[in-house]
């Protein structure tokens, strides 16, 4: 190699480590900068939702422990109370709730709402996906188009005839339980989408060897589908539970004066339907209010999981 | 233990394209039958016709003399193997094989001892207990035979069963079928679209094309006397050289021009010709590729051409190679015969002199594409 060429080298060497350097430097400021700020921009925005979303429950469960006594020293002062964290803890809203109303039959009422639509529902949303995916059958295309088209209409379109229906099978006041869980679940498998997705991603191949194996469909599907889908069913239970559990619209117009049908959107809301029921009683109301949010909560945390799988999962893999 | 028949069968799916047009055959009991064609040829469907997973839109299915054709697949007493396996991904192996027997509701003893010496022919023991997503590919098709095995069906249907598998697994895996085949002793049914597995395995080969049964024969017949065209280059790799040329019959004798060169007719195959009245006509030739012979200048029945490629395939040579006529022409020559001043030879821009003897010609009709001699 001559000097000529050796010279070279060391210049195109130190030209390649400028240039890399450079690059670095470019590089790492500009990632830094960039990650910071949209970093930053996120968390803000992240704060914002989370306070906006937080504040009302930071209310309710402080309002809830309150049990400051008015000047009259008889009252509670609840309502109109100038300060958010209570003068005075206590769980006396928690006890007066429990002995003082019927919030006990309220809350039983909406769990057996909740727990029967939760099997019945899933029940029949998986069977009904089940067949969609599976079965090809005259009308199968337009059942599913005229059921996703009726599932835009709102719910409460129905809601004088479903009344009257209702009310002429005496499924209305005290046997409004009933009633709700007709309603809920008889329109179960309009929520067929997601599940038949899911389903839609599992080889039919495995149903065919199945049926080989000796399987009727029945069994294809609690044998080989089922246990396959798991994310779905708990997803489908999840949803199911939940939608009772929260409704109040439906729940209000069909058990509105008698506390034996009520479920507890309608019972607590009632007890501060008044002027005089919101002077007195508002403080109950966040808590009844905390102790439905607690089931709900933990459900989510042990199977958010499975829920955002079930959610995505349609869409992806099975 | 069973025959299967089919009887004018037919099916048409919803969407009007017809699959499979009027099938007839008799299998035989403990028959090693193979359904061979390009894809969409109906044999897939055709299969899952017997097996009871497509509706019969005409015609009848019979399985040791019962009609099956309104049955559920369950009621067939029928097993298959299924080109993805499919086999049952929250079972373990051991429950995937025992999956049918325990629908059957028999005794854990017997599931028992079935599913061990499944699995022991199979040699998947070890993984009895592993999920099918832990296993290599071959594994997974094993436990999906074995699947099959320990049902002691009547009918063992297999849908393309290797064709997932790469080319030396592919290999073994054959001739497991074969041993398998002898050990199990039940009729089989093997759909494929490979030619070297139908020729290896099937006692009986069904070729088809779209929809309509080709040939059916034994793999020597129809590799020797393909019954039209399409069997012709469908069967034997590399494909059949095919020629439009005249066939000539002068003093009793016949010849054929192919390529430059008049060829001679052999005497056994004149007769056989003349047997069927067969004068001078327009033809379609047809010389696999390995029966052609490199030859020399010399020889009068010998024409020349130009070597395009020549594939080495470790036991002879594929040469593709273009006539004078313009035309190509693949020769498969084994490697072992050549000098190796000859083998130098066998190279691109390269000439040649080959030849052909009349023993090994195919003649097709022209319009209809038929073996003149079948």
């Amino acid at each position: 190699m001559s000097i000529e060429q050796m010279k070279t080298k060391s210049r195109v060497k130190k030209l390649v480590r400028e240039k890399q350097k450079e690059r670095r430097q470019k590089q790492h400021i500009g990632l830094k900068t960039s990650r910071i700020v949209s970093n930053t921009i996120i968390y803000i925005i992240l704060v914002v939702i989370m306070v906006v979303w937080l504040v009302p429950f930071f209310f309710l469960l402080m309002d809830s422990f309150k049990c400051d006594i008015a000047a009259d020293g008889e009252t509670r002062v609840t309502w109109q109370s100038d300060t958010i964290i209570p003068k005075k803890f206590g769980f006396d809203n928690y006890v007066d709730l429990f002995t003082k109303t019927k919030f006990p039959r309220w809350f039983i009422n909406t769990t057996l709402v909740g727990l029967a639509c939760a099997v019945l529902q899933t029940t029949m949303i998986l069977l009904m996906s089940y067949a969609l995916s599976r079965l090809r059958f005259k009308g199968r295309k337009f059942l599913m188009n005229f059921m996703l088209i009726l599932g835009m209409f709102p719910g409460f379109l129905s809601m004088i005839l479903l009344y009257k229906l209702l009310s002429d099978w005496g499924l209305t006041q005290d046997n409004s339980i009933f009633g709700l869980i007709l309603v809920y679940c008889a329109s179960s498998g309009m929520g067929y989408y997601i599940s038949k997705g899911f389903f839609d991603t599992i080889p039919r191949s495995l149903d065919e060897a199945a049926r080989v194996d000796g399987a009727t469909r029945a069994q294809v599907f609690s044998k080989v589908i089922l246990p396959l889908s798991k994310p779905i069913l708990i997803y489908t239970v999840l949803t199911a539970f939940m939608a009772p559990w929260g409704d109040f619209m439906f729940a209000s117009y069909i058990a509105h004066t008698r506390d034996v049908g009520k479920n507890v959107a309608v019972g607590l809301r009632d007890l501060i339907s008044t002027a005089s029921g919101m002077a007195d009683h508002y403080t109950w109301f966040c808590a009844g209010g905390v102790i439905v949010a607690i089931p709900i909560t933990l459900l989510f945390m042990f199977l958010q999981k499975y829920y955002v799988e079930g959610v995505t999962g349609g869409a992806v893999k099975g | 233990m069973a025959t299967v028949k089919l009887t004018n069968v037919k099916k048409i799916y919803d969407n009007n394209v017809v699959a499979v047009h009027d099938f007839n055959l008799d299998i035989a009991d403990k028959e090693f039958i193979v359904f061979v064609g390009p894809s969409g040829c109906g044999k897939s469907t055709t299969l899952r016709m017997v097996a009871g997973l497509e509706e019969i839109t005409a015609g009848t299915i019979e399985i040791d003399g019962k009609v099956v054709n309104d049955l559920q697949p369950k009621d067939r007493d029928i097993a298959m193997v299924f080109q993805n396996y499919a086999l049952y991904p929250h079972l373990t192996v051991y429950e995937n094989i025992a999956f049918s027997l325990r629908l059957k509701h028999m005794k854990e003893d017997e599931i028992y001892n079935r599913v061990t010496s499944a699995a022991e022919t199979l040699g998947i023991t070890e993984y009895l207990l592993r999920k099918p997503r832990a296993l290599s590919g071959g594994q997974r098709q094993r436990v999906a035979i074995g699947r099959a095995m320990v049902r002691d069906s009547k009918v063992f249907l297999m849908d393309e069963p290797l064709s997932n598998l790469d080319a030396k697994l592919r290999n073994q895996m054959r001739a497991e079928i074969i041993l398998l085949r002898k050990k199990i002793n039940s009729t089989f049914i093997y759909v494929t679209h490979d030619q070297t597995e139908a020729m290896t395995l099937g006692d009986r080969i069904v070729v088809m094309k779209d929809g309509y049964i080709m040939q059916v024969g034994t793999p020597t017949e129809v590799f020797e006397m393909p019954a039209n065209l399409f069997v012709a280059e469908f069967i034997g790799a590399p494909k059949m050289n095919i020629l439009d040329t005249t066939l000539e019959k002068r003093d009793g004798k016949y010849y054929v021009e192919a390529y430059g060169a008049e060829l001679p007719i052999d005497d056994d195959k004149g007769a056989a010709l003349a047997e069927k009245g067969i004068e001078t006509q327009e033809i379609i030739l047809g010389v696999r590729p390995e029966h052609i012979q490199l030859s020399h200048a010399g020889d009068p029945h010998s024409f020349r051409c130009t070597i395009r490629v020549n594939e080495m395939m470790g036991s002879e040579y594929h040469i593709h190679a273009l006539t004078e006529s313009n035309q190509e022409i693949i020769v498969r020559t084994p490697t072992m015969d050549l000098t190796r001043e000859e083998r130098e030879q066998l190279e691109h821009g390269n000439e040649i002199y080959v030849t052909f003897k009349g023993k090994v010609m195919h003649f097709f009709d022209k319009e209809t594409q038929k073996n003149l001699l079948v």
